[in-house]
């Protein structure tokens, strides 16, 4: 049993910190880029800002200015601080639902961003700042899950991770892979190692499938791939695992929708074909998944956090 | 929160008595309760002093206990400046502290099971009728409601200080909502921290299991009817200065923290909003001001309670901890008859005295006031936090004027007190260890019985000869070793 408005909470506390992870790391790539070749770094920043829904491709000419902005603009809601921001506030509001040592991991982030310094501690060192912050971000949900009892609140929390990590690596696959844009696909080596490291994928798609960067391979890896924790089919697992766990503890078996909208996503990656995918373009098959999330999202408001009074008043 | 007033310049008439000092004798010698403490920091640099106090603030900010101060356009948060120097009570002296708390509370609450049902003590003539009847914290709402072991102020936070005779004395009570007590808790664990060795060495009483008492206290009031009833703490929200104190409790008890958004009555029964439905709530501990609690009863534009709360209190389905309307207890004019209500109810003389207050709405004690306007502080009976209040010594003679016109328009609106001195603790300031101003609040459950929590709460004056000791205006706080028996009494 817990509050609605808690559970609210929990959920967007997974959301925000999993946000800011994202951008940071693409932040990070963004910049990583610009130490190599001019071309490749526009290229790369190009997909960066579209993945994080800027539409302003003038900024991809300036990919340092567009990483702090991105990092530190307090009136941008889209920036790594204000995810930042919104999470600890969240997390201020639930503050006696969670531990004091997971509490205490997202306060020193939220310190170091809002400290007057951040800005000059950027400038000094833009990649260390955006690398602690992420390493920071990872001893949250490290603190998180050795302290906190794995209850209904941490599967919301969790619930709140995997759904906005699957909606954002949707996102930057339709963006490096869709066909609505008519851009040439992408097939530079550069750029295709710059993709996975945005998805924190590099290293584990080179074990799977070598050093040989397939722009095919890497779809297939970043969506469908069954133990790669940023896969899209990996966080529908966890999605409908998490769902089925708040089910349980609600005690509402078999009478919720979540659950059934989860599994057939889940299903859907699972039994996925990579040639059909294809044929019929990856675009089609990412917006499918990206509105049964957002369903997914709609169904879990609708069940455990805003529903109507009426039917759950005491005979 | 009460009000003090500046140090009173050197040209006041009254006579300046040196305030007593907590750690020294006015010989200068290290009184026993504290030699241990000054033993320590003789061995202790400036620069590992500094380095601890650095260290207790990075602990309370990590931790994230913060006020919020919203300014213009932003808003930032602060930490309560915490000084690393406990105070230090000996056992004997406690024990006093103790006796007197227990003896008022025990009063103020069969004053307030009184005044809300037969009105004895009125009709006695001890106390004015209209005073009580007429003071703005009354409730006519309350009359004739049932409240389980007459226990209606469950938490009660009473500010004492110590007069220059060293002999405790009680300043103010405060039996609304009071606060404070997360500080105690949390300079208690950060000096574990800085003093791990002295602290052991000391014979510290704990205070860990206020949590625990207190959850005790709120079960208790709902025990008769329900055998395991649920608890919940009802915060206005993150936005409130107290909201840290607020989650902190509800965590450390392992109970809900509540908004009035999650709550939702129905039938005169009161429910919150869980992922899976409505659940029934028992007792509420409340942080929520009377005005506050419920729209229907109280203030119709509040949004902080829920509607028909108070219903269902009347209806013996909740219990409301503290009871609305105990306000009344600790009204300012009210205060200057807590010795006679407890030699009323209990036969006892009242162990803690009160500060000498003039009522203004006596004649006698009116022109006593309007001819030392110069040397008193008159306060408004209605209104706290410092608004409607003249502080004598510091005053101008055309604002003495104004509150003379005042007093004479509405004399029963006021009352007076003698400028009062604060007893004096060792700080940590700038890196040296000085004297400053101190008062004392500890804090009292009532439920089924009366505990007092061996610590308290101890605010400072942190700028140098200053009496202030409130938050908001340059004050901090500092952990308050109560010492047990065997240890630090006067030889």
């Amino acid at each position: 049993m817990m509050l609605a408005r808690v559970a609210d909470s929990l959920y967007w506390i997974g959301r925000y910190v999993e946000r800011a992870e994202h951008m940071c790391r693409l932040s990070d790539v963004m910049l990583n880029a610009t130490l190599d070749r001019s071309e490749a770094a526009s290229q790369v920043a190009r997909i960066a800002l579209a993945a994080v829904g800027d539409p302003d491709v003038a900024k991809a000419k300036n990919p340092y200015d567009a990483a702090r902005a991105l990092a530190l603009d307090r009136g941008d809601e889209g920036s790594i601080f204000s995810s930042i921001a919104l999470a600890r506030e969240n997390a201020r509001q639930v503050r006696d639902q969670i531990t004091t040592e997971t509490w205490e991991r997202l306060n020193l982030i939220y310190l170091r961003m809002s400290d007057p310094e951040a800005g000059r501690s950027f400038e000094d060192g833009s990649q260390l700042f955006l690398h602690d912050t992420i390493a920071d971000l990872h001893l949250f949900k490290g603190a998180g899950d050795a302290t906190m009892s794995h209850g209904e609140g941490w599967s919301f929390l969790l619930l709140g991770v995997y759904l906005e990590r699957a909606q954002l690596i949707g996102s930057l696959l339709e963006v490096v892979f869709g066909e609505g844009r008519r851009r040439r696909p992408i097939s530079d080596h550069f750029a295709l190692t710059s993709v996975l490291r945005m998805g924190c994928a590099l290293e584990p798609y080179l074990r799977a499938y070598t050093a040989e960067m397939q722009p095919r391979l890497i779809l297939q890896f970043l969506m469908l791939d069954e133990d790669f924790p940023r896969s899209i089919r990996f966080c529908t697992q966890e999605i409908e695992s998490h769902l089925s766990a708040i089910i349980r503890h609600a005690g509402m078996a078999g009478s919720v929708g979540p659950d059934r909208l989860a599994g057939r996503l889940r299903a859907r990656m699972q039994y996925a074909d990579m040639d059909e995918i294809h044929a019929q373009g990856p675009s089609a098959f990412l917006k499918t998944v990206l509105d049964e999330c957002a369903a997914i999202h709609r169904s879990l408001y609708d069940t455990f956090v805003a529903y109507p009074l009426e039917d759950r008043l005491p005979a | 929160m009460s009000v003090r007033r500046d140090e009173p310049a050197l040209n006041v008439a009254a006579p300046i008595v040196a305030p007593y000092d907590e750690m020294l004798t006015p010989d200068g010698e290290v009184r026993p309760h504290y030699a241990a403490l000054d033993a320590r920091l003789s061995t202790l640099s400036t620069e590992e002093l500094a380095e601890r106090q650095r260290t207790q603030e990075r602990f309370f900010l990590l931790q994230g206990i913060t006020f919020t101060v919203y300014g213009a356009e932003s808003s930032t948060e602060r930490i309560i400046p915490s000084d690393i120097l406990p105070r230090i009570i000996a056992a004997a002296e406690w024990a006093r502290i103790e006796a007197g708390l227990t003896q008022r509370l025990r009063a103020l609450n069969m004053f307030l099971a009184d005044i809300y049902s037969e009105q004895q003590i009125l009709m006695d003539g001890v106390v004015p009728r209209e005073l009580v009847l007429q003071a703005p914290s009354y409730r006519r709402e309350m009359q004739n409601l049932y409240v389980p072991h007459k226990a209606y102020a469950n938490v009660c936070g009473s500010d004492l200080i110590r007069q220059p005779d060293g002999a405790f004395a009680v300043l103010e009570d405060n039996l609304r909502v009071p606060s404070g007590v997360s500080y105690m808790l949390a300079n208690r664990e950060a000096s574990r921290r800085v003093f791990p060795g002295t602290f052991r060495g000391a014979g510290v009483r704990s205070i860990d299991r206020y949590p625990d008492l207190l959850l005790t206290t709120l079960k208790s009031m709902a025990a008769d009817w329900r055998p395991n009833p649920q608890v919940v703490v009802l915060t206005p929200g993150v936005y409130n200065s107290a909201y840290y104190e607020h989650a902190y409790l509800a965590r450390l008890m392992g109970v809900p923290l509540v908004e009035g958004r999650d709550l939702v009555v129905h039938d005169n029964m009161v429910y919150m909003r869980t992922t899976t439905g409505l659940r029934r709530i028992d007792v509420i501990y409340r942080r929520v001001d009377d005005d506050f609690i419920d729209p229907l009863t109280f203030r119709r534009d509040s949004s902080l309670g829920a509607a028909g709360l108070f219903n269902a209190y009347r209806a013996g389905n909740v219990v409301i901890c503290n009871a609305p309307g105990t306000g009344v207890a600790d009204d300012k004019a009210v205060y200057a008859y807590v010795p006679e209500i407890i030699k009323y109810y209990l036969g006892e003389d009242a162990i803690l005295p009160n500060i000498e207050t003039f009522l203004c709405r006596e004649p006698a004690q009116l022109s006593h006031v309007l001819g030392n306007l110069d040397k008193l502080v008159v306060k408004a009976v209605g209104a706290s936090g410092g608004y409607g209040m003249l502080v004598g010594p510091h005053s101008t003679k055309a604002q003495q004027a104004e509150f003379a016109d005042a007093l004479r328009a509405d004399p029963g609106n006021y009352i007076a007190q003698p400028t009062i001195q604060l007893s004096t603790a060792p700080c940590l300031i700038d890196h040296a260890v000085e004297a400053r101003h101190v008062d004392l609040r500890p804090f009292i459950l009532s439920g089924e019985k009366i505990v007092v929590t061996p610590g308290a709460l101890t605010r400072v004056a942190l700028r140098k000869g200053s009496l202030v000791v409130n938050s908001s205006q340059g004050g901090g706080s500092k952990d308050t070793w109560v010492l047990s028996e065997t240890k630090g009494d006067p030889k």
